[in-house]
């Protein structure tokens, strides 16, 4: 019985893979020995092993046989290599079709990707116990990592892989030395591309399994073809109405979506190198001109960011009303928090803001302010809804736009940091990799904002009460 | 004792299942050919027997109550090991069934794929099946009566499985390893000593394979150190004739 992952979502079922089978006609096309691509023989020490093609080959039978421009034919190329269909014999590692005289060779079938069959993990562990004896126990880096957790969790089975291991080693050294120089080969080709070593593309890489039977059947009632298909007129109605403003939300933001523009200096997922997220931590002094700008572009989008927001109350702190944001906040609080805390929340938020006399009173309309005391007798978690919008409502209308006029803003704009993207070469990649370490806890940040909130919230409540008695006098 | 007649029929299955692997890669590739699928006909009859045999003999034990938890402990190792082998046969199998029937040998233009293989498998069959030399008797249709036979079998081996996991109640993950990790390289030496028809004998303890291997290396030094003795004297012999003659 073999166990299952023990965070099992019940995703068991692997996407549609269903390019594979076109591709396997491909290749048995490529195999033809009149119309197919021409092979000849690997010369190695004393043995000449057969079946070999080259990379310039197989993109000029790609470009005749298919009629494609040679750009597509490399990509197709690359594809037939990326999903394991043939093997480069002088880079294994690297994926891609070389339109130049380097080799390659055909996969076996049994080892050619299918939807049907996952490489399984205790085959890749039979392996790399396989590797370890051909290579007394110089395994690469990543190998020895994988060995080690594999060992961990297929422990009850590791008598059976080292037993398989042995058995398969002696049953490939009764075969021909070329054949088991192949096979050699074939099997760490296989490998690479199904679990690929870090720095490798393939394509067989597709993400998470899926939770339904993509290759069962859908059972589509009456119900639905009667609503359903009704659906796409109206839709397309309210679509061309949004269509406009869709458009304009999409040109403001392309520069900032990491999908479509790299983000800069360089994606530290792609190059291990976290200098992007150490750029935009909420408590950074400068934050970078992407930012910044980012935060023009409605008053949500300053508010959000958290350092937006630490730079719209020092700008509120020079004009002496911090009392709106802070209020805000405070209401925020409030609509997100305990549900036992919500009593004694509204109790201070009324001594602290509403009740006339107040150390931060805020200036709402005499309606909203009656609603909100009434409310606040018995509070519940939205009872400072209407206040709040419209203290949001007047900020974004007035202050917002002088925030974006005042010197504190445009300083910030000329300090900001616009960092250079980075470009680092294979070697400084795996130098990277290899300098990896674990990041901040999520509950140190945590800490920090607390603390952060409470040095600017009596800082802001001693102000508010020194200035208004000094007005009242 | 049961359990070295277990130990042993497992190791032999073992063997079987690792042959079965290679057989079943070379389809459709270059070294395929009737003989291949005869081949494949043959080791999986008897991988068939063997795990048929094991099995009776494995519940058997495990059905006895009057057994200490050592022995308890040792039969689900043993039964972890079947299961596992078990389980890559079963996935064998039914990659061999779909690789058979997309390719054909019976047909006008036979597309293998040119993969640089060019040997035959003859030398692992006959190491599955324990034999010297393979014959090869089957008649010209073996491909398409092979696929019927083997999807008969594949159902069968479905329904083994799924009785085995019902009637026997062992829980995989509380078995214990007696291997570390590595084990695989201390007894390197000994593959290269194998031959092709020799069953392997059963590793019981890893400090017994140890010392094996260990022993096997002290006398070869000895050997070597009773033959330089040897020459030295016959050269100091030599020497003291030739000063005295």
């Amino acid at each position: 019985m073999t166990i299952k992952l023990i965070r099992d979502h019940g995703q068991h079922y692997r996407p549609r893979m269903a390019c594979l089978k076109k591709v396997e006609a491909l290749v048995i096309e490529m195999q033809d020995p009149k119309s197919g691509v021409k092979s000849f023989e690997q010369k190695r020490n004393a043995t000449s092993i057969p079946h070999v093609i080259a990379g310039q080959d197989i993109t000029a039978w790609i470009t005749s046989h298919m009629t494609v421009d040679a750009q597509e034919a490399q990509a197709l190329g690359t594809m037939l290599v990326a999903y394991g269909f043939i093997y480069p014999l002088q880079d294994p590692k690297t994926l891609i079709l070389r339109p130049d005289g380097s080799l390659y060779r055909c996969q076996t079938p049994y080892f050619w990707p299918a939807q049907k069959w996952k490489a399984q993990d205790t085959d890749y562990a039979i392996y790399l116990a396989k590797r370890n004896i051909r290579k007394k126990g110089i395994l690469d880096q990543y190998e020895q990592e994988r060995y080690r957790k594999l060992h961990k969790w297929l422990n009850h089975k590791w008598d059976f892989i080292v037993n398989q291991a042995k058995e398969q080693t002696r049953a490939g050294k009764a075969r021909m030395k070329s054949d088991r120089v192949v096979f050699s080969y074939q099997e760490r080709a296989y490998w690479i591309v199904h679990r690929p070593p870090p720095q490798t593309h393939s394509a067989m890489d597709y993400g998470v399994d899926r939770l339904i039977d993509p290759n069962a059947e859908e059972v589509k009632g009456e119900a639905y073809t009667l609503i359903w298909c009704r659906v796409p007129s109206v839709l397309l109605i309210v679509l061309l109405s949004c269509s406009s403003s869709l458009v304009k939300h999409t040109m403001t933001y392309q520069s900032h979506d990491p999908f479509l523009t790299p983000c800069l200096p360089s994606n530290p997922w792609q190059t291990d190198d976290d200098t992007y997220w150490a750029l935009n931590m909420p408590d950074v002094d400068l934050p970078t001109k992407m930012t910044v700008e980012r935060w023009s572009y409605g008053f949500y989008e300053l508010l959000r960011d958290p350092r937006g927001r630490a730079d719209f109350r020092l700008f509120l702190k020079k004009e002496f009303s911090g009392e709106n944001l802070a209020f805000w906040e405070a209401a925020e609080e409030l609509k997100w928090g305990a549900a036992s805390a919500i009593s004694e929340k509204a109790e201070t938020i009324f001594k602290t803001f509403l009740a006339p006399g107040a150390p931060c009173w805020i200036n709402i309309d005499g309606r909203t302010m009656g609603l909100t005391v009434k409310g606040l007798q018995h509070p519940h978690r939205h009872v400072l809804d209407a206040a709040q919008n419209h203290i949001f409502m007047l900020m974004k209308k007035d202050t917002f736009y002088r925030y974006l006029k005042s010197p504190v803003y445009k300083d910030i704009q000329k300090k900001a940091i616009s960092p250079a993207p980075h470009n680092f070469t294979d070697a400084q990649l795996e130098q990277n990799a290899r300098n990896r370490k674990p990041g901040l806890y999520p509950s140190v940040t945590w800490q920090r904002q607390q603390k952060e909130k409470v040095r600017t919230t009596t800082l802001i409540d001693i102000k508010k009460l020194m200035a208004n008695k000094l007005d009242r006098q | 004792m049961g359990k070295e007649e277990c130990k042993t029929m497992l190791d032999a299955l073992n063997k079987v299942t690792a042959c079965y692997r290679h057989l079943v890669s070379a389809l459709g590739s270059t070294s395929d050919s009737q003989n291949l699928r005869e081949e494949l006909k043959k080791t999986r009859k008897k991988a068939q027997e063997l795990a048929v045999a094991n099995r009776t003999k494995l519940t058997a034990l495990l059905k006895d109550k009057t057994i200490s938890n050592d022995d308890r402990a040792e039969y689900e190792r043993l039964w972890v090991l079947f299961t596992s082998s078990m389980e890559i046969l079963e996935v064998d199998m039914k990659r061999s069934l779909e690789i058979g029937q997309d390719f054909p040998l019976k047909v006008p233009t036979r597309h293998f794929i040119q993969t640089g293989m060019t040997g035959s498998t003859t030398t692992v069959a006959s190491r599955a099946m324990s034999v010297q030399n393979m014959k090869y008797e089957a008649d010209a249709n073996i491909d398409l009566t092979d696929l019927r036979d083997l999807e008969a079998e594949i159902a069968q081996v479905d329904q083994m499985m799924e009785d085995m996991e019902m009637k026997v109640q062992v829980a995989p993950w509380a078995v214990e390893a007696k291997q570390e990790a590595g084990a695989e390289l201390r007894s390197t030496a000994s593959i290269g000593n194998s031959s092709v028809g020799v069953i392997s004998l059963c590793e019981e303890e890893t400090k017994e394979r140890g010392s094996w291997t260990d022993g096997e290396a002290g006398l070869m030094r000895v050997f070597a150190g009773i033959i330089f003795t040897v020459v030295l004297l016959i050269a100091g012999i030599l020497g003291y004739l030739i000063i005295n003659l």
